[in-house]
């Protein structure tokens, strides 16, 4: 990782030397830019950005066929940018040759990631121009036909990413297959549904048949199929898509069936049927032919969970745009805070999630669905996996949680993110992952020791999921990504996490397996996450550095210049206190060892 | 029930309990101690008591229930967990158990039954047998206990009227009662006037505690004078104040009149590099400015600055206490709902609920202000001054946080308390009227302190690794001022205070032994009991409690002891050298100005100061400050942030505390005001007490660490600095050994018996972590180094004579002064020669 940078970075150096003195100078301003292998550069240009927290900076911007990098030529103002971009959702012309004003003609930027840029130039001779072309071209790939970038890239990461979730690894993790659920191939070409993935989890006594009648019943072909089971009592969770009621009230024998197969694998006296949607939205979803469980469903219990969908999500969240950047507004904060009902969407996701939870660890299987199951469904289960199960709380357990419930279970990240995409108004376009995360980032603020991943994680996690630089987030379903060959051609987010975990992990991190988290969902105790929110702001970076690590690494050092002393301390004097050394031998010995092998033996025995 | 049978059965139960407390007072050494495990503070006597109740236990307790027995006493509301260690019968009284509330912080008891909820009054019947009891507390506490089936149905009942009608309401009069109830037995108010105050935290009341502040300020120029020793200057200012060195005494009161309530201008604090905050009431305006009166006034004003003075004017953009009095009390109903009703703010209105309360914006400005003041005294060479009307509310607020954002002493738990003490109990905030205890003056309450301590908390949230002290603390002091039993709080001034302390008899003063054994009913005495100070913690809670109230292991960079006045080592500051002496400007939203009429004696066209003084300049320099202003307004801005924080530079320590003001960084200050909000408790720590959070155990190790790293270069080079760390260990053997080893402090035995009140126990209570918070002595394991001398003293011969030496050595040392002890933490540079 770190070589093929230099050599680019000396490679970058060498174009310069040939220009002249001037612009060398100014050149120097992108010389420390360190460019991915395969990245190439398209065009810089003079350029001044209008920084909404410092006014208009003037600098040289440069774009990659991955990135918009900026740096300001004057040193009294060091502003830089560095987007990715995959993080571009619109690129706008601003003013026109005869606007007049101080810097009225230039780009205008809108970014998916909760920041806008603008940009001004020179008036004459049509000096944005190429500019505009080339990055409307670059930020939206695909509408041009070239491909995105993570195609492109040449990276190299020694593990590959791709491996951190194999299927068949994590069924037997859970301890199946076993005498009530079997694992089926029938979907291997993708045949019986076309986005889920090719191994599934059925219960046993169903038959191939059965599958497929269900399949029909069930929106796009999204059957009820385990996404988790509880290693004691046996309790699963099942997630799918609604059923096909339609106006009508249609009724499919084998659908009801194969639910009472599920809540017979673990002899749930009532299976809990979860529906993310509003009560009136299941409702209104009968007339375009979906709809949700009814009476005739015996044995089986319906609850809404009152979530709203893709568009409410949206729409909240530019709301939430809206309000912090560029400026946060301040006169009334709180109350602009709860109109974008944000938070409140979050609190209704996790508190779905922990009904499931709490279900699911009370010994009853559930079935969780909404629409089509890939969006509050993947909230949902994951979220309720990721209270059940410690393993998930762990770094690579995430990545397998995400890897599984959101992306071989086809969360449609491509129309949801638009990934290359220039049509920036497409109403598929939603944040239900980023909405995901936060309340992941939600439990761990609730719970600061149980997850062995840090915020910066999370972070990493929704920069990539716009960059395009990883295959990771790119497509809507399997299908569409063998069809793409992501895994062969492009490099997985989880190769550049695993190569460097120890900056994603949590030093707080105490392993406690077997313990469910259940989150406070109350507004009383959620935050807005400000460091992912409102992070563009200049003021809110100063807090990045937690003080609590900050100081949690202050005394590792302390404790280490302490070990050290003492070690020095006896070896001088060894002689005259061997009162000291008898009482303090087994601590010696550890001295020696390393200093985290030292922490945790010592901790042990509290 | 029969509710008639009650009273009745109430006085059966209560004569065996005074019965045993006599028995136990005529033991030499045991106190008073229930049956059930109670240890009751000498003179009190339980009421009642309910067998096999649960208390539930709160996020910070680490959830769930625990079972117990509940005790109610004239004074508490005590629980005591089931397998709770046997209290030490000669350990020092302690008021409040871990599980303890005191009646005067019940504000209402509520009572659930099977379907139904019922608030309980002093009257009232109940015609079910609650199943649930919730005590709502003044300081934003609620406290559940549930009643178990097996929990006798009478006692159920009897505990729950009894509560209802001991409980203190909120009437004239209570406060006496309850103060008698907690302090008022002989042994208690001897005990109390034999404490010794805590020699950690400088007190400000005598002319060498003012000196001993000047002196670590390096603030130069300054005199105390003792011109109102006997408050006839000011009744409302303290006796000794810190005034400019060449004003005389003679010249001195000649000002006092001119200012409200005669609150002349006070030197509070200097910044190291050089600039002075005072603070003061506003003019008399209506008032004939003498010659000399100006040169005074004048003198008084620009202390030892020549050059520039600029009045900072606290009433415009800062709440009146009326505001804060609203404020809060919608905070509080907010938190805690509607009690009787349990009715609470729907959770989608939380967030604009909570904003229409004020508070925040009421916290924000505080700081906001503090903010502005801390960084034109950063600017250096300039007085500052506060000008409040009354000077007693908001100034304190004002000048205590900027000391809290400027002076990392101010952020140790004993550098706070002596800061509270200087900018609020010593200044004369009216803690008596603003409390409101007798509930007798509505309309003056106004909870100013808590307001500041929200502040406070605010900063440590934001630059948490930068205190010493913690949000337990702050939690502990907010919880403190709800009880009426602190000198500190219980009056509105030094004089009044004062006036007190010479009322009560003087026939509390130290004595050796149980004076008053013979009558051991000389609790009806009339005289009041004897106040303590609210700063006598080990008085109010458990060690266990008191430990958390700093973080175990300092904060880095190590406080510096003593500034040196003369910090002035910053190059950007723009010094204001050039501006005309004399020059004076008010600063008021966040602007400069200098109106003709900022000091009346200048305004006045004709009076002697035009024929005498040359007018001062005008608006010349208002751009130099508004730069030494900008430096706030630069955390608003980013370049500010490369250069001032960078986090692994060295931080320069006395850089303030600036904190951001944004609405998204301000807190609520959840762990205080949503303590009580029973149904919607995250666990912040879910690991619970039992399972510190890893800074904490690392802390922990690293305090062992040091400690380990004292011993054996005492072993070798035996330097004095390890006596900091071996009283404790002694003091934490002294519980322990009393029951099997006969070896420790022959000596000190029966001294601690003749005269318990001589010993109390040495004051390392900050720093004594591994004792109390690691696991008992006798499951330690072999790896702890601390433990050595603990573990040694039951396996060989060898360590025993060390140990006693040693101790003896310590014993010696720490009883006669024992406040010589120095703090261990100052140990840091010693060790690292």
């Amino acid at each position: 990782m770190a070589s093929p940078i230099s050599v680019y970075n000396s490679n970058a150096l060498d174009t310069h030397i040939s220009s002249t003195s001037r612009e060398s100078l100014k050149m120097e301003l992108l010389a420390d830019v360190s460019l991915l292998p395969g990245e190439d550069r398209i065009i810089d240009k003079d350029i001044i950005y209008i920084c909404p927290f410092n006014g208009a900076v003037k600098g040289k911007v440069l774009i990659t066929n991955y990135r918009l990098y900026f740096k300001s030529s004057d040193a009294d103002v060091a502003v830089m940018l560095d987007v990715p971009l995959g993080a571009i959702s619109r690129v706008e012309k601003m003013g026109g040759a005869s606007s007049r004003g101080e810097n009225s003609y230039g780009l205008d930027i809108t970014c998916k990631d909760m920041r806008n840029l603008r940009f001004a130039l020179k008036q004459e001779g049509h000096s944005r121009r190429d500019i505009f072309e080339l990055l409307f071209k670059y930020a939206f790939p695909l509408s041009h036909s070239l491909p995105l970038f993570a195609y492109v890239t040449q990276e190299k990461y020694e593990e590959s990413g791709w491996n951190i979730y194999k299927p068949m690894e994590e069924f037997r993790r859970q301890g199946l297959p076993n005498n009530k659920w079997r694992i089926t191939f029938i979907n291997k070409n993708y045949e019986l549904c076309d986005t889920y993935p090719t191994v599934l989890a059925v219960p046993f006594k169903s038959k191939e048949e059965d599958l497929k009648r269900v399949a029909a019943f069930r929106s796009r072909g999204r059957i009820p199929v385990l996404s988790w089971i509880h290693r004691e009592n046996q309790a699963v969770i099942v997630r799918c898509s609604q059923p096909l009621v339609g106006m009508s009230g249609k009724r499919n024998k084998d659908d009801e069936r194969y639910l009472d197969m599920i809540r017979e694998a673990n002899d749930t006296p009532k299976l809990t049927i979860y529906d993310a949607r509003p009560n009136v939205n299941a409702v209104a979803n009968k007339a375009t032919g979906g709809g949700y469980e009814g009476d005739e469903y015996q044995n089986a219990e319906l609850i809404f969970l009152d979530i709203q969908n893709i568009h409410v999500m949206r729409e909240s969240l530019k709301k939430l745009k809206d309000i912090v950047y560029p400026n946060v507004e301040e006169s009334h904060w709180l109350s602009s805070l709860e109109s974008t009902h944000w938070l409140e969407h979050v609190k209704l996701v996790l508190s779905g999630a922990i009904q499931v939870a709490d279900k699911v660890s009370s010994g009853n299987s559930v079935v969780v669905h909404c629409s089509d199951g890939w969006d509050r469904t993947a909230q949902l289960t994951s979220l309720a996996m990721l209270m059940l199960d410690s393993h998930y709380r762990t770094l690579r357990g995430f990545q397998v949680l995400i890897e599984k419930e959101w992306i071989s279970f086809g969360h449609k990240f491509a129309s949801r993110i638009g990934h290359g995409d220039k049509n920036h108004a497409d109403q598929d376009r939603s944040p239900i992952f980023v909405q995901f995360i936060d309340c992941v980032w939600q439990m761990t603020k609730q719970f600061p020791t149980a997850f062995e991943f840090n915020e910066r994680l999370l972070l990493t996690i929704l920069d990539h999921l716009y960059s395009c630089r990883f295959g990771t987030f790119l497509y809507n379903c399997e299908n569409a990504r063998d069809q793409h060959e992501v895994r062969s051609k492009a490099v997985s987010l989880w190769s550049l996490v695993n190569s460097k975990m120890d900056i994603y992990l949590n030093p707080f991190y105490t392993p406690e397996s077997g313990r469910v988290l259940y989150p406070v969902a109350s507004m009383r105790h959620l935050e807005l996450w400000v460091t992912y929110y409102i992070r563009w702001n200049p003021r809110i970076q100063q807090q990045q550095q937690s003080p609590v690590e900050q100081r949690y690494k202050e005394l590792l050092a302390l404790r280490d210049e302490y070990l050290k002393k003492l070690e020095e301390l006896q070896l001088s004097d060894s002689s005259p206190s061997s009162r000291l050394a008898n009482s303090s031998t087994p601590n010696t010995s550890s001295t020696s060892s390393t200093p985290s092998q030292q922490y945790t033996h010592l901790q042990t025995p509290l | 029930m029969l509710t008639g049978s009650k009273t009745t059965f109430k006085v059966r139960q209560m004569l065996p309990d005074i019965k045993e407390r006599m028995l136990s007072q005529s033991g030499v050494n045991a106190r008073s101690r229930d049956v059930f495990g109670l240890r009751c503070l000498p003179g009190e006597c339980v009421l009642q008591r309910a067998v096999m109740v649960r208390k539930k236990l709160t996020a910070r307790e680490g959830r769930g229930w625990l079972s117990g027995t509940l005790f109610c006493t004239h004074f508490r509301v005590a629980f005591v967990p089931q397998d709770s260690p046997r209290p030490d019968d000669n350990a020092d009284p302690v008021l409040l158990g871990d599980h303890d509330v005191a009646l005067a912080s019940i504000e209402k008891v509520v009572v659930v039954g099977p379907n139904r909820t019922k608030l309980v009054t002093p009257n009232s019947s109940l015609k079910f047998t609650p199943e649930e009891l919730v005590l709502y507390c003044r300081d934003l506490r609620v406290i559940c206990f549930l009643f178990d089936r097996l929990t006798p149905d009478a006692q159920v009942l009897e505990i729950t009227y009894t509560i209802a009608k001991t409980y203190q309401p909120p009437k004239p009069g209570s406060v006496l009662s309850f103060q008698n109830a907690a302090l008022g037995s002989v042994e208690m108010k001897q005990f109390l006037s034999n404490r010794r105050r805590n020699a950690h935290m400088n007190w400000y009341e005598s002319v060498s505690d003012w000196e001993q502040e000047l002196e670590r300020c390096g603030a130069m120029g300054w005199r105390v004078s003792s011109v109102n020793d006997r408050f006839e200057m000011s009744t409302s200012l303290s006796r000794f104040i810190v005034v400019p060195h060449k004003v005389l005494d003679t010249e001195l009161k000649k000002s006092f009149a001119h200012f409200n309530e005669g609150r002349i201008p006070r030197w509070c604090w200097r910044h190291p590099r050089g600039s002075d905050l005072l603070r003061m009431a506003s003019f008399q305006n209506n008032i004939y400015h003498e010659k000399d009166d100006i040169r005074n006034l004048e003198m008084i004003l620009f202390g030892c600055q020549s050059s520039l003075c600029v009045v900072v004017e606290l009433a415009e953009e800062l709440p009146s206490p009326a505001d804060i009095q609203l404020a809060h009390s919608r905070l509080r109903a907010l938190c805690l709902g509607d009690i009787s009703t349990s009715v609470s703010v729907p959770d989608d209105k939380w967030l604009s609920t909570l904003e229409s309360t004020h508070w925040l914006d009421y916290t924000r400005s505080c700081l906001k202000k503090a903010s502005e003041v801390a960084c034109l005294l950063r600017g250096g060479h300039l007085t500052v001054a506060l000008q409040e009307a009354d000077d007693r509310d908001m100034s304190c607020v004002v000048s205590s946080l900027v000391q809290v954002m400027c002076d990392p002493h101010c952020r140790t738990q004993h550098g706070f308390q002596s800061l509270v003490q200087k900018e609020w109990v010593m200044a004369g905030h009216r803690f008596y009227s603003r409390v409101n205890y007798h509930r007798d003056n509505d309309k003056e309450e106004a909870p100013v302190f808590l307001l500041f301590l929200d502040c406070v908390w605010q900063l440590l949230s934001q630059y948490p690794s930068r205190f010493q002290l913690t949000d337990d603390f702050l939690l502990a002091l907010h919880d403190s001022i709800h009880l009426p039993l602190f000198s500190s709080f219980l009056a509105n001034c030094q004089r009044e205070r004062c006036k007190r302390s010479q009322n009560l008899g003087q026939s509390y003063t130290p004595v050796n032994g149980w004076r008053d054994m013979l009558h051991p009913d000389s609790s009806s005495d009339p005289s009041d009991p004897p106040l303590p100070p609210v700063w006598d913690w080990d008085l109010q809670y458990s060690k266990h409690r008191r430990d958390r109230f700093t973080q175990p292991v300092p904060p880095v960079p190590p406080l510096q002891p003593l500034l040196n006045g003369n910090l002035n080592t910053n190059p950007d500051t723009h010094r204001l050298t050039d501006t005309l002496p004399g020059s004076v400007f008010l600063l008021s939203r966040g602007t400069f100005s200098c109106p003709a009429n900022l000091l009346p004696w200048r305004s006045t066209s004709s009076g002697p100061y035009k024929k005498s003084h040359r007018r001062a300049a005008s608006s010349e320099n208002v751009p130099g400050l508004e730069r030494l202003l900008k430096a706030w307004a630069l955390t608003e801005f980013p370049q500010a942030l490369t250069s001032t924080s960078g986090p692994q530079g060295p931080l320069d320590p006395y850089e303030p505390l600036l904190p951001l003001l944004m609405g998204p960084c301000m807190g609520l200050w959840r762990e205080c005001y949503l303590r009580g909000a029973l149904h919607a408790q995250a666990f912040s720590h879910p690991i619970s007490a039992n399972h510190p959070h890893p800074v904490e155990r690392l802390a922990q190790e690293v305090q062992q660490l040091k400690d380990k790293l004292a011993q054996v270069s005492t072993g070798t080079d035996r330097s004095p600095s390890t006596k900091t760390a071996e009283p404790r260990r002694t003091d934490a053997n002294l519980n322990q050994n009393t029951n099997n080893g006969t070896f420790l402090f022959p000596a000190a035995r029966p001294q601690s018996k003749a005269a318990p009140r001589m010993t109390p126990p040495p004051t390392s209570t900050t720093t004594n972590h591994q004792t109390s918070r690691g696991p008992p002595p006798a499951s330690a394991p072999p790896s702890r180094p601390v433990r050595r001398d603990n573990g040694g003293s039951s396996s060989s011969g060898n360590k025993h004579t060390f140990l006693f030496g040693h101790s003896s050595v310590t014993e010696a040392r720490t009883y006669p002064a024992p406040n010589n002890a120095k703090l261990p933490k100052s140990n840091g540079p010693s060790l690292a020669s």
